[in-house]
């Protein structure tokens, strides 16, 4: 009786919330009130259906999320992954188109399409690789890096398919993963997307190799002086993120059933705002893979809820700059006050 | 102290206008007789020359206040949306009958007004320049989509209204020795920015913040006065390129300036602007400016255009890569 008495306040006492737990609170608090506020001004907005739109039409950039998330918690950008998507999904089907079409743009190379998939992931990771040789071999900023290889992958993207797409020849399974429905109406990529989100929480929380991620992040000299490998270290988060994304364009292209160099246009961007928006720091050293969730969840209800207001498309560039403000003067603020 | 040193030394401030003698000597050598761009098949051909000096007045425009923010040690990645806004508005303007001096200064004051966001943003709420100038670049993107009518891609004449004659004199027909306003401008504004980084305060002042901020700080300098400066010099330039392109183009497009931030950072950094702050000269960026708009429209003739995102992005790469490894080493002797 005592110690159920007791253990309560002394848990409090001992188990104060981090700074990081209560931002993560904040943005999930935040994004519930978000869609309820969305309920109550647009019609037919609260609906089971619509709820579970907010997470499956998103699951693109989720999953990029949580390769960007890791990389700006240990202090580096990935603005690479919108291109990569396009490189990776280009390449799936160029590899995988029979030869002999009738023109250049729909003969591919023929391969099998295990060995078409595997050839993106390898485009795909090499993109990362570059990312990786640039940042931690030459010491370059890495937001630069990551703007000159988003362009290199987008462009060999677009040198491949000649600026346009390459969608004919495939070989009849090639549409088969993107489209694969689980438990009834699940798509595939949202089951991947959900199982990619618990495997983060997971090492994020519980494995070495993620807490590490959090040290590298926030004091790279300390962490470099207690033997941490910190160029090591980036360089595998630099080809995990590079993996996601690769198999983000396979899924797409996959499900188009299309190499499209256009393709995850503007995706980078929006993986970086929705783990900004989740309250993960540009600084390095503090965020969450469950905030960038949330982030997602946020700009999902901002964005769906505007188009429910017949707000025209364009709206969408404005309401994400304010979210992002708002996102981040709030954070700044209410971190400010709690730690007075 | 040694000669090697004085020889990298030397290599180091003039090696962009080498490399700008290189390119330009190749594509004149160039037999290009079966592209149809180059006038009788000659790359330094009188219209030919123009024409890539009127293409290029908005980047050319927009590099030196660029560099001076990136001597600093801040950036902008807004500048393009900045440039697409000012061209919507200085279209609508036209469009709806204000004459060429008002349309132009009140296009310059939103230029001013948009910079001067971004400043109050970085310098005043402290938010990180990268995360404050992409959340600019949003908003000014945004903005931009919103001005044009739902249904059309640009501001342009139609429904009754009628753009004047004079708009698209400013960045088309030659003003002096056949090169337009636009050219003059944008070499105007370089010069007036060389002059002030080599004897002005400003340019002291910017070398200073970016080399070391505390220590400008410590002795007196304003850093947070000169960085908001240096944004509302930016926001001009990008005023200033918007205004061009639109007259340019004869539109006003809202998309107008997609990309211009990275074809900003691409040249500044093939000028030896070091990322990190307190290097950096005007000159080499405007130098650099010219290779970029040379090699790309040169590039269109041999290539096709869907080959120019890669060869961007490859030059971007190792433009950082080279300038990083550079300065680097001059740091460490």
């Amino acid at each position: 009786m005592t110690t159920l008495a007791v253990s309560p306040i002394t848990a409090r006492k001992h188990r104060r919330l981090s700074d990081q737990g209560f931002i993560t609170v904040m943005v999930a608090v935040v994004a519930v009130l978000l869609f309820l506020l969305a309920s109550v001004l647009v019609p037919n907005f609260f609906q089971l259906q619509n709820m579970i739109n907010l997470v499956t039409n998103n699951w693109a950039v989720i999953s990029l999320g949580v390769g960007v998330t890791f990389l700006l918690v240990s202090g580096n950008f990935d603005l690479s992954v919108g291109g990569n998507v396009a490189l990776a999904g280009v390449l799936s089907v160029w590899l995988a188109q029979s030869t002999g079409g009738a023109n250049t743009l729909s003969t591919g190379l023929g391969f099998p399409l295990p060995l078409a998939l595997a050839g993106a992931m390898a485009g795909a990771l090499a993109i990362g690789a570059l990312n990786a040789f640039f940042v931690v071999r030459l010491g370059v900023p890495s937001i630069i890096v990551t703007l000159g290889t988003m362009m290199v992958a987008r462009g060999l993207a677009q040198v491949i398919t000649h600026g346009s797409q390459r969608n004919t020849n495939l070989p009849d399974g090639f549409g088969t993963l993107g489209n694969l429905t689980l438990f009834g109406t699940v798509k595939l990529p949202v089951v991947l997307m959900g199982m990619l989100l618990l495997v983060a929480v997971f090492i994020e929380r519980r494995m070495l190799i993620g807490r590490v991620t959090y040290w590298v992040g926030a004091n790279p000299v300390a962490a470099t002086l207690s033997g941490i490998d910190r160029g090591r270290h980036v360089t595998r988060l630099y080809l995990f993120s590079a993996a996601i994304a690769g198999m983000v364009g396979i899924l797409l292209a996959s499900e188009f059933k299309s190499g499209f160099s256009n393709r995850g246009m503007l995706m980078e961007f929006d993986a970086l705002v929705i783990a900004l928006l989740g309250g993960v720091a540009i600084a390095g050293g503090f965020g969450s893979v469950i905030g960038m969730f949330f982030g997602a969840i946020i700009l999902a209800v901002v964005t769906s809820a505007a188009t429910g207001l017949v707000l025209s498309p364009d709206w969408q560039f404005i309401l994400k700059a304010v979210a992002v403000f708002l996102a981040i003067t709030a954070q700044t603020w209410a971190l400010a006050r709690r730690n007075r | 102290m040694t000669k090697s040193f004085a020889v990298t030394g030397f290599l180091k401030d003039y090696y962009i206008y080498l490399v700008l003698i290189v390119l330009v000597a190749l594509l004149a050598s160039a037999n290009l007789d079966q592209f149809p761009l180059f006038e009788r098949g000659n790359f330094l051909y009188k219209r030919n020359i123009i024409n890539i000096l009127r293409v290029s007045a908005p980047i050319l425009v927009i590099c030196g206040a660029f560099t001076l923010l990136m001597v600093s040690g801040y950036i902008d990645l807004s500048v393009g949306s900045a440039m697409s806004l000012s061209a919507v508005v200085y279209a609508m303007l036209a469009l709806n009958g204000v004459p060429f001096l008002p349309a132009f200064a009140l296009t310059v004051l939103v230029g001013v007004l948009l910079g001067a966001i971004n400043g109050f943003l970085v310098v005043r709420m402290r938010i990180t320049p990268v995360i404050a100038t992409l959340i600019t670049l949003s908003l000014y993107k945004g903005i931009a989509l919103l001005l044009v009518e739902d249904g059309t891609s640009a501001i342009k004449s139609g429904g009754g209204l009628k753009m004047p004659g004079w708009f698209n004199s400013y960045g088309r027909s030659g003003a002096l020795l056949d090169l337009p306003a636009s050219v003059w401008v944008a070499i105007a504004v370089t010069l007036a920015l060389i002059v002030i980084q080599k004897r002005g305060v400003l340019g002291k002042y910017a070398a200073a913040t970016g080399g070391n901020p505390t220590a400008a700080k410590l002795s007196g300098i304003k850093t947070g006065r000169v960085v908001f400066g240096l944004y509302v010099l930016v926001g001009i330039s990008a005023a200033l390129a918007g205004i061009a392109r639109s007259s340019f183009m004869s539109l006003g497009d809202p998309l107008s300036g997609d990309g211009m931030e990275l074809t900003a950072i691409l040249v500044v950094l093939l000028g030896g602007t070091a990322f990190s702050g307190g290097e950096g000269k005007v000159q080499r960026s405007f130098i650099g400016a010219l290779i970029i708009m040379c090699l790309t429209i040169g590039m269109l003739t041999i290539v096709p255009a869907y080959t120019q995102t890669l060869v961007i992005g490859a030059a971007l790469l190792l433009a950082a890569a080279t300038n990083h490894l550079v300065s680097r080493k001059g740091g460490r002797k």
